[in-house]
């Protein structure tokens, strides 16, 4: 809550009997405004001025600088960021310290780049920046800090990608460092940007390691299901509600659901399909395996309910290509839905709730799309759709506001002192 | 995990700083040891551009040696576009080093012969493009090529190391 806020809105409370004036005066005293803040930015920006300057200076003159002198500029600054990181961390200033050993680690890597061009040397394989990834991993370990956990997940997909393109090879080192060392190093301490930005970085890497090896794209969802696995064998906050676990398992679901709607879009020419279907033994022992996994996992948490986002992936590919097919996902992302739906009306989650709603909005677009588009007159086409449209999302919208208010109600109606999130009440209605 | 300021904690990061700069030095000395220790060829290029130095501090490089007839492929199966391949070279008697054939696998040079590893740019009807990433070529402040002003062909002196890496040792403009 800003102080702004409690300025503008506790005259009211005041007004209205929730709290008394001298309890308003001391509720604005434990929030001092924060005018000071802006002036500490001043030393700051002018000391990133001030660094830029330098750095400008020494850009200007790369190429005529002694080669001996090159090299010590950078040996020096990657000593000068880290001793200051540590400087200002023993002084109490983390956010500081943290930024200034993220530049040491940055430095790291660009020495190693600038001193490889120094000498015009090549390298060909990836051993050189490795052990960029190497350090990043380590020095995660040995800080508390998000930012630090970022760095060498977003270093390993760099470097995975530089290995890619320019070298032409896959780098299981860097995969395994980044879904090991980074991966160990979050499930000790689960946050919910670090597994965001870790699912999205293997995910990453799994699809360089697609292109590259020129494999069937199916396969990619062997990895990104792995990591979704790795959600459900998290131990954090049991039940429900893990958004640490649930963040790592957005990303591979997002694509698992991407995937699905393409093949509901594009799925009917059997040209699209079978750029989809890898050898069908190999491919469903793997996915039957990763599935064993997660579906152990969940039991183990107690968290079989969310066994329904597996629909995703029924391999429905391998059906002949044609109408068959695209009844088939759309059948699929249906029952998904109406599984999201009714998951989240029984938890009277909201977001979820919307979530629901939007993914069932989008499947009925894309069936009536693909049921009407080549027979209806154009404009009669459109016309219906947004009619279509405009009645479901009044209807959701309806349906929702009604579940939630019953949720609230039932909460206040139990005597509960304080607004608590809406409890889970009554079974769920039939849906979908 | 260790705590942030105990004495363990500070070796630990003075070791990772520490083992940091010796492999920038290693990757230093690596540059030094390929040119002690390593093979010396030349390999002609195709008039350089050089209108980029006005606004980037490398040229391009176009080697004569980057296009090989399909003629002159020795793989098991034909050759893929972005596959690392290595490219024998022979060094004819101006010492300019021509190729002599592509490989899939690794092979040992016989005399007045090299191998340099390279990539597969593309595959023509009748020839190969190949890829060295010794293409880009950062000019020191004190090369000849800063004060030309016309495109002059150039040869490249390149080394390369008994472990693999090579090195452009320097750039010398060819007398026409």
């Amino acid at each position: 809550m800003s102080r702004k806020f409690l300025e503008t809105e506790s005259p009211a409370w005041v007004t209205e009997g929730l709290i008394t004036e001298a309890q308003r005066a001391r509720l604005l005293a434990r929030y001092p405004p924060e005018a000071v803040q802006a002036v500490g930015l001043l030393p700051l920006l002018g000391s990133i001025l001030v660094g830029l300057s330098a750095l400008s200076v020494v850009a200007a003159n790369w190429p005529s600088l002694p080669t001996t002198v090159r090299l010590g500029l950078l040996l020096g600054s990657l000593l000068a960021a880290y001793a200051g990181g540590e400087y200002f961390l023993r002084r109490g200033n983390r956010r500081l310290g943290h930024g200034l050993v993220g530049l040491g680690l940055v430095m790291f890597g660009v020495s190693i780049i600038l001193t490889s061009q120094l000498y015009q040397l090549v390298g060909y394989d990836v051993s050189g920046l490795l052990a960029w990834v190497v350090v990043g991993v380590l020095l995660s370990y040995l800080y508390n800090s998000t930012p630090l956990t970022l760095l060498p997940i977003v270093i390993g997909a760099a470097v995975q990608t530089y290995c890619t393109q320019a070298l032409g090879l896959f780098s299981y080192a860097t995969i395994g460092l980044v879904a090991l060392g980074s991966g160990y190093r979050w499930w000790r301490r689960p946050d919910t940007l670090v597994a965001s930005v870790l699912a999205v970085g293997l995910l990453w890497q799994a699809a360089l390691w697609v292109v590259l090896s020129h494999s069937k794209i199916t396969w990619f969802f062997i990895p990104a299901m792995l990591a979704y696995a790795a959600g459900d064998w998290h131990p954090a906050g049991q039940g429900t509600d893990r958004p640490a676990a649930r963040a790592l398992q957005g990303p591979p679901l997002v694509a698992a659901y991407l995937f699905a709607l393409g093949l509901a879009l594009f799925g009917e020419t059997d040209q699209y399909a079978g750029l989809l279907r890898p050898p069908v033994l190999a491919y469903l022992g793997a996915l039957a395996a990763v599935f064993a996994l997660s579906v152990a996992g969940k039991r183990r948490q107690g968290r079989l309910a969310s066994l329904p986002d597996w629909l995703l992936l029924l391999p429905g590919f391998y059906l002949p290509g044609g109408l068959p097919l695209a009844i088939a996902t759309l059948v699929v992302l249906y029952a998904h839905a109406g599984s999201v739906l009714a998951r989240a009306h029984r938890s009277g989650d909201a977001e979820q709730l919307t979530l629901g709603t939007v993914l069932f909005v989008v499947a009925t677009m894309v069936a009536y799309f693909k049921l009407t588009w080549a027979f209806l007159d154009k404009s009669l086409f459109f016309l219906i759709g947004g009619v279509l449209l405009l009645s479901l999302s009044w209807y959701l919208r309806r349906r929702n506001a009604s579940r939630l208010a019953a949720g609230a109600a039932a909460v206040t109606g139990a005597g509960s002192p304080v607004p608590a999130p809406p409890a889970p009440t009554s079974p769920p209605a039939p849906l979908a | 995990m260790p705590t942030r300021h105990t004495p363990s904690h500070r070796l630990l990061l003075r070791l990772l700083v520490a083992a940091q700069v010796l492999y920038v030095l290693g990757v230093a000395g690596a540059g030094y040891a390929t040119t002690a220790y390593g093979q010396h060829i030349a390999l002609a290029t195709t008039p350089v551009d050089l209108h980029g130095l006005q606004y980037e501090s490398f040229v391009r490089l176009h080697y004569i040696a980057a296009e090989a007839p399909l003629t002159a492929w020795r793989g098991a199966s034909p050759p893929q576009r972005r596959q690392a391949v290595y490219v024998l070279l022979a060094t004819g008697p101006d010492s300019l080093a021509t190729v002599a054939g592509v490989y899939d696998r690794e092979l040992k040079p016989a005399a007045r012969q090299a191998v340099l590893r390279g990539w597969v740019t593309d595959v023509y009807p009748r020839t190969l493009g190949l890829r060295y990433n010794l293409e880009r070529y950062y000019v020191p402040g004190d090369s000849p090529l800063r004060l030309g002003k016309t495109s002059p062909a150039v040869r490249v002196q390149v080394s390369i190391a008994p472990w693999g890496q090579a090195r452009i040792e320097s750039v010398r403009l060819l007398r026409r």
